[in-house]
């Protein structure tokens, strides 16, 4: 088992024919993903990397039964391109851009939510089942390499650490049944204790990684769900970005939403909330790897 | 991007909203020539983008225009809040009988309304101290705020008769501002009844969403001047990279350390500061690339890094690269070399970047020796333990 997307997952890539799409729709295909269609307004009827181009997602859908689809669609025009996706049926979406306006994206994610359609995103570089399928650049040229099946699941808010932590966890042996990259925008169409729901359900899960940053409520909606009871799998969680704290309030650094915004959201503070709920908290790439050693001698996590 | 207060008024005026009469000025003389053209009461703030002006003694109310004037002379030219005071607001005070609080942000999913009886108030304090006093509703994003929406905020918040459908029009007009406008947040604080029950927005703050500049060109010149007086040449010429070439962004923060800090994707880098930090070393710069392929934007940053007098080292410790080919780095790192003369066996540069083309990075930055370009096992914690041994060996000041 995995999450969201598996070996039957066909996928649709909006904007197949500028740099990115064509980039990582290459190697997506080289890994094995079912990538059926791709769109390009007033491009339908071409084929890039062997795969044939439509005019519209309806049009692709129709004709290739796509039920997912990637979205290389610059910020401003990512609402269109969620909106013609969701009217179109796909089921998951993975939304790429960073720093898609606000109140644009709350519209997208409001949309896709009332339709039932798990948005990824914004700001992801991919998803990835080990073996089965692969949306967006996650894994890169060399997929096989940095991810390995097995039984942790994996949500990141950084593409980046993703792959660090699935290199990291397949050096001590262990494997990945579903890594997301839930996306780095302060707006993401899912909270991370969406995914990590769906990860409890999903019995060939038996411990979760979690990648967090300052800014944003996800991991105190984390928390929360652990507290009630509602997540009960091992979960490990490594919260980036206590240097921050010697820093004035407001300076930014990276992902946009990484801002010391107030009380309750800086690194320190999500860590200290964690722990206290019961999650294993990290203070290195190395100490999860030491932690999920622990947890899966404690779970039979080795496949 | 917070607006001055001149600016968010005036953007409220263009959107047919009640604000009092005001200008902005920058000498004495002129905010009298203002007070005599307004007559009565006026008020005069500074013009500095910060909340809580009052309480820094930003504010001062006149009640003849050379009262005005010598409230402007003692404002100008003081620093109020970390920000000196260049131009006050001048602005027709308001007989106020009743205060409301009305203010629009984002929740964690959704856009977010929030309004309270008493206006003027600190709005955190009275979160703090009544919570029940404050009514909220989420907004949904495709309808907007309805008016009847916004007439329950108002019930909700403890407001009857005659005074309710006045404010909940007004709600739902400054709702579809905030949106219209791709404002990240709308505060009204105070709204001011007066004794003829006219509605006007006397405290007014606004925050646009840089996201959206795109398509807002009345505000671009604004952030244009608002980046210039905030930065230094080397971060405004990463700002000016970032705009002109394609790919994904660059964002260069310089700090006051020493090691050139170069990561890519906004997590890895957090890691990997946080990293350096800990092993004691002190970075000179915090960056975020989202890598895609593309040499301009590296190779801007690069040149600012090694353009900061202070830099002695050199960290390019991306995590996996994934959507974009590692060749494009190093070929930019080379020209930046090449271009500054910087001899990589005397100044310490660690690379640790693998992933996609990766066998053409090494070979190009084979060309220029002295690069530390670290085996494939290397981890991110491996990465900042050679950057700052590199830099030991070196010692201080060479």
């Amino acid at each position: 088992m995995s999450i969201l997307i598996d070996r039957d997952t066909r996928v649709v890539v909006q904007g197949i024919t500028g740099n990115q799409g064509r980039f990582d729709t290459r190697y997506c295909l080289a890994y094995g993903t079912r990538i059926v269609a791709g769109v390009t307004p007033g491009r339908g009827g071409e084929v890039v990397e062997g795969v044939p181009v439509f005019d519209t997602v309806a049009a692709a859908v129709a004709a290739t039964g796509a039920d997912a689809s990637v979205l290389y669609v610059p910020a401003r025009g990512v609402k269109d391109a969620v909106t013609e996706a969701v009217e179109a049926g796909v089921k998951v979406i993975l939304a790429t851009a960073e720093n898609v306006p606000r109140h644009d994206a709350a519209a997208a994610i409001a949309l896709a939510r009332t339709a039932g359609t798990t948005l990824i995103g914004f700001n992801t570089n991919g998803a990835i089942s080990p073996g089965k399928c692969r949306l967006g650049g996650i894994g890169g040229d060399r997929t096989a390499d940095l991810y390995v099946p097995g039984a942790v699941g994996i949500v990141s808010r950084s593409g980046g650490m993703s792959a660090e932590l699935a290199v990291a966890l397949k050096q001590v042996g262990l494997g990945v049944s579903t890594c997301i990259s839930m996306g780095g925008d302060p707006l993401t169409g899912r909270k991370m204790v969406e995914y990590l729901r769906l990860f409890q359900a999903d019995p060939e899960t038996r411990a979760m990684v979690i990648f967090g940053e300052p800014g944003t409520d996800n991991e105190a909606g984390v928390a929360q769900a652990m507290r009630a009871g509602e997540l009960t799998k091992p979960i490990i969680a490594l919260i980036a970005g206590r240097f921050q704290e010697r820093y004035p309030a407001g300076v930014s650094f990276g992902h946009v939403a990484a801002m010391i915004a107030g009380s309750g959201d800086s690194a320190t503070e999500k860590r200290a909330m964690l722990r206290a709920a019961g999650a294993r908290v990290a203070d290195s790439i190395d100490d999860v790897v030491r932690l999920a050693r622990i947890a899966s001698s404690d779970h039979a996590l080795a496949p | 991007m917070r607006l001055t207060e001149d600016h968010a008024k005036a953007w409220l005026r263009g959107q047919g909203l009640p604000v009092p009469e005001g200008m902005a000025a920058s000498s004495p003389a002129a905010v009298a020539e203002a007070a005599a053209r307004f007559g009565g009461r006026v008020a005069v703030k500074a013009l500095i983008p910060a909340g809580r002006r009052g309480k820094a003694g930003g504010v001062a109310l006149a009640t003849t225009p050379s009262e005005a004037e010598a409230a402007a002379a003692a404002l100008l030219g003081r620093s109020i809040a970390g920000h000196a005071v260049e131009r006050v607001y001048v602005e027709r005070a308001v007989a106020i009988v009743r205060e409301f609080y009305l203010g629009f942000a984002f929740g964690s999913i959704l856009p977010r309304v929030m309004a309270c009886r008493e206006g003027g108030v600190e709005i955190e304090q009275v979160h703090r101290d009544s919570p029940a006093a404050i009514a909220t509703r989420d907004i949904d994003p495709a309808r907007g705020l309805r008016p009847w929406e916004a007439t329950a905020l108002w019930t909700e918040a403890g407001i009857s008769g005659p005074l309710l459908p006045k404010l909940a029009r007004l709600t739902a007009s400054l709702g579809e501002a905030f949106r219209a406008g791709d404002a990240l947040m709308l505060e009204l604080n105070p709204i001011a009844l007066d004794a003829a029950e006219t509605l006007t927005l006397v405290g007014a703050m606004v925050e646009i969403d840089d996201a959206a500049l795109f398509r807002h060109p009345e505000w671009q010149s604004l952030e244009a001047a608002d980046l210039l007086q905030a930065r230094n040449a080397r971060e405004r010429a990463v700002i000016a990279a970032d705009r002109k070439f394609s790919g994904g962004a660059i964002r260069y923060t310089e700090l006051d350390g020493d090691l050139a800090l170069m990561v890519a994707g906004g997590g890895a880098g957090l890691v990997q500061h946080d990293l350096v930090v800990d092993l004691g070393g002190r970075p000179a710069c915090h960056t975020d690339l989202s890598p895609a392929p593309t040499v301009d934007k590296p190779r801007a940053l690069i040149d600012a890094m090694l353009s900061n007098p202070r830099v002695r080292g050199l960290l390019i410790g991306y995590n996996f690269l994934q959507m974009a080919p590692c060749d494009l780095v190093i070929e930019a790192l080379v020209s930046v070399l090449r271009e500054k003369a910087i001899d990589p066996r005397r100044f310490p540069i660690v690379v640790r970047l693998f992933g996609p083309k990766e066998a053409e990075a090494r070979a190009i930055a084979a060309t220029l020796p002295g690069i530390q370009y670290l085996p494939r096992e290397a981890s991110l914690s491996d990465a900042v333990r050679a950057a700052l041994a590199a830099m030991a060996q070196r010692g201080p000041g060479s």
